[in-house]
């Protein structure tokens, strides 16, 4: 294997000897941010209209009792009585199992076990789970994306498997891009296995370029903005 | 892992005729519908041997086939337009990204040592693979090393590059494509024809029909596209579940944090890398960012050149496989890939590099400049006969093969140069097809006429006298053959370009003839 990457790398090297490569003299920083965007206007309200526009909903909780009266409320909407999720110290809500169990919302807890029998199992069981719930690192005014970041009790299928995502996110953690947050936080990227940006309920186009939602990841996003 | 434990459930948790492609798939049957019956000859269409002309008559003949074009190339060239109006920042990011790229080439053999250390320390695995077999063969050889039977893949134009899905089912290995459009193409054993958007030549009726006839599916289930989309939700689900491995493409990588970006709508690029315990990625070598600074700035661009979007419903970053408990806290991540391989492919990069068509390694497949291109909107992605199409694939299949079979690619282009003014990455596709075309000259690939008629052009251009005197004849013939203005017919060889346009006649006075008295008068002045 090292010698065939060593000969991948010679021819690398040996074809830049000869490389016609236009605007590759430059120096770094190739982009600076420009520091106005972050800061100005209406973020919740920019936020929001993005999201919208992406048939995505925005509810607006402060308390432990608002935003369990909204989770409970969006899942009754949708029937589900079940939720897989975040653990609550990840999200950032604590005391919010106990209060969904209350309201009749039974959690489905999971670690998906590493040898491949067990692994099925598990995951054909989650599939029918109705409802995720998680928290989120920063939400981006630009897009109406929200960013999640895996870790332990921060698992990647609360977000993809259920046809529901309910988010939980802070309203000072809004960034005006994707490009500002990489640049204000670049330890994001390397924290976890998986950093995702979600913009709005999955979709697709392929057949007739006509817009289509839900096709493999959840058809319905709420983001709940918390004070 | 033994074979028995891998994905053994799969074909057997559901009827035969909704499994979906494979060697256990049902063959082909004869089809009693014409839709899914147009598909063979359709998939016909592009192979080799069938001359390059041909193929741009059968796609200009197609009137189902431009429609749709039109409809969707239109769409997607005004969602970019709109994108990029509404996004303040948008030349600055452009120029960024073009020096990111060009930065990132420049130094490609230090940014993928940096990548591959990185990457190796989060316990990636790497494997390089300098031709095509090569990395259709590592692919193989990890799924058997892991007991795979069923591996589900995420779009990527790569694994149609380097031919995997054959590959992995001539060693009995089923593979599943989880894009619902590649899904679409897959059952239909065609070729997609966008790098963005694979079943462009298709209409709802197709899809129903192939849906109907390979999976059993009833009349409710395709009765929308809403329905459709659902079946094929709830098929591919089955396939997520079971499968041990998944296959996707890298739309970026980063060197400094040894990351992976990958871009999907749909959600099943997520699948793909989260549910089976193997995920193979496999990375073109060009395809790196220094930075996630940097990555950031081609995110920006890359889905409003695409589709329009302010970013991908997904943009996916996967940083080595899923952590394990370490530490005091004992607590690893709850889900993930166990394994994640890495399958860096040169299969010809490496001799663009070191061509005059370097730049086009800057490129990070966007496909706007398929939507904006005259070209592509008419005669589609299939008539370029390459896995890459449109002003892109022009130079991208003569630069990874050699002219040989791609001479005529460079020609499919009115150098109207729509493609440059798209590019988020803002290469000069134009010069690049010029150079091309001045290779096939050098390289005689040419057609012999071309070349003749080149050689008489150099000879009369460069000899004022003679160009003057033929100048002047030209246009006196000219004069004398036209109807009201325009020369409807050609006489001899050039008959072919009045076929179906007409000649503008010649001026009354040639451009010296007017310009000499102008100059001589303006000397008298002075």
């Amino acid at each position: 294997m090292t010698e065939v990457r060593d000969r991948v790398l010679g021819a690398v090297r040996d074809a830049l000897l000869r490389a016609e490569l236009p605007h590759s003299a430059c120096e770094r920083p190739f982009y600076v941010v420009p520091p106005e965007a972050a800061t100005a206007g209406d973020l919740v309200g920019q936020f929001t209209r993005a999201m919208v526009a992406l048939a995505g909903e925005v509810h607006h909780a402060n308390s432990l009792a608002t935003i369990s009266d909204a989770i409970a409320s969006i899942s009754s909407g949708y029937g589900a009585a079940s939720y897989l999720s975040w653990n609550e110290d990840a999200i950032g809500c604590a005391g919010l199992v106990d209060a969904l169990t209350s309201r009749g919302l039974r959690r489905v807890s999971y670690d998906l076990p590493f040898d491949q029998p067990g692994r099925h199992e598990r995951v054909r069981a989650l599939a029918e789970v109705g409802i995720g719930v998680t928290g989120a690192e920063a939400a981006l005014i630009d897009s109406g994306a929200v960013v999640l970041a895996s870790g332990p009790g921060r698992g990647r299928l609360a977000s993809l498997l259920p046809p529901v995502h309910i988010v939980l996110v802070k309203q000072d953690r809004m960034f005006a891009s994707l490009s500002a947050l990489l640049a204000a936080r670049p330890d994001l990227v390397a924290g976890g296995s998986n950093l995702v940006v979600i913009a709005g309920p999955s979709r697709t186009a392929d057949i007739e370029m006509t817009l289509t939602h839900g096709v493999h990841g959840p058809k319905h996003v709420h983001v709940i903005l918390i004070p | 892992m033994s074979e028995s434990t891998s994905d053994g459930p799969a074909t057997q948790s559901h009827g035969a005729s909704a499994t979906p492609p494979g060697p256990t798939a049902p063959s082909h049957s004869a089809s009693p519908h014409s839709h899914a019956a147009a598909a063979h000859s359709h998939a016909d269409a592009h192979i080799a041997g069938v001359a390059f002309h041909t193929r741009i008559d059968t796609a200009l003949g197609d009137g189902k086939l431009r429609q749709a074009l039109s409809m969707a190339t239109g769409r997607l060239a005004a969602g970019r337009a709109s994108a990029f109006a509404a996004l303040p920042d948008a030349d600055a990011l452009r120029d960024a990204a073009q020096r990111i790229r060009a930065h990132t080439i420049a130094h490609l053999d230090r940014y993928l040592v940096e990548f591959t250390t990185n990457a190796e320390r989060l316990g990636c695995r790497i494997h390089w693979a300098e031709t095509a077999a090569d990395a259709a063969r590592a692919v193989v050889e990890i799924a058997q090393a892991s007991g795979v039977s069923l591996a589900v893949k995420s779009k990527s134009m790569l694994t149609e590059e380097i031919e995997l899905n054959g590959a992995l089912e001539s060693a009995g290995i089923r593979v599943v494509e989880t894009d619902l459009g590649e899904f679409v193409v897959q059952l239909a054993g065609d070729r997609p024809s966008h790098i963005i958007v694979p079943i462009v030549h298709r209409r709802r009726e197709y899809v129903a029909a192939l849906f109907r006839e390979k999976l059993g599916a009833t009349a409710d289930e395709v009765a929308t596209i809403a329905a459709m989309t659902a079946f094929a939700r709830k098929t591919l689900r089955d396939q997520f579940v079971n499968a041990g491995m998944g296959i996707s493409g890298v739309n970026l990588a980063v060197a400094d944090t040894g990351s992976l970006c990958l871009v999907t709508n749909e959600g099943n690029g997520r699948l793909t890398t989260t549910l089976p315990r193997v995920h193979v990625a496999l990375l073109g070598l060009e395809r790196i960012v220094p930075t996630s600074a940097d990555l950031g700035v081609i995110l920006q661009l890359l889905a409003r050149s695409a589709t329009g979007q302010a970013m991908p419903v997904y943009t996916n970053l996967l940083t080595g496989p899923r952590r394990r408990a370490s530490g005091s806290d004992g607590r690893g991540e709850p889900d993930g890939p166990d394994q994640l391989h890495i399958v860096i492919v040169d299969n010809g990069r490496t001799r663009l590099l070191g061509s005059e068509l370097a730049e086009i390694l800057y490129c990070v497949r966007c496909g706007a400049c398929l939507n904006i291109c005259p070209v592509f909107r008419h005669i589609g992605g299939h008539a370029y006969g390459g896995v890459y199409p449109g002003p892109v694939g022009s130079v991208v299949m003569p630069g990874l093969e050699g002219l040989g079979r791609w001479s005529e690619l460079p020609q499919a282009s009115s150098l109207c140069g729509a493609c440059r003014d798209v590019c988020p990455i803002r290469i000069d596709i134009p010069h690049l097809l010029l150079r091309l075309r001045a290779q096939a000259v050098r390289e005689s690939l040419a057609p012999a006429w071309l070349r003749l008629g080149m050689r008489v052009f150099a000879a009369v251009a460069t000899r004022p006298a003679i160009y003057r005197y033929l100048g002047n004849l030209v246009g006196r013939l000219g004069a004398a053959i036209a109807r009201d203005g325009w020369l409807t017919r050609l006489p001899g060889p050039l008959a072919a370009w009045t076929t179906s346009r007409d000649f503008p006649a010649p001026a009354a006075k040639s451009f010296t003839q007017s310009w000499r008295p102008k100059r001589r008068a303006d000397r008298t002045h002075t």
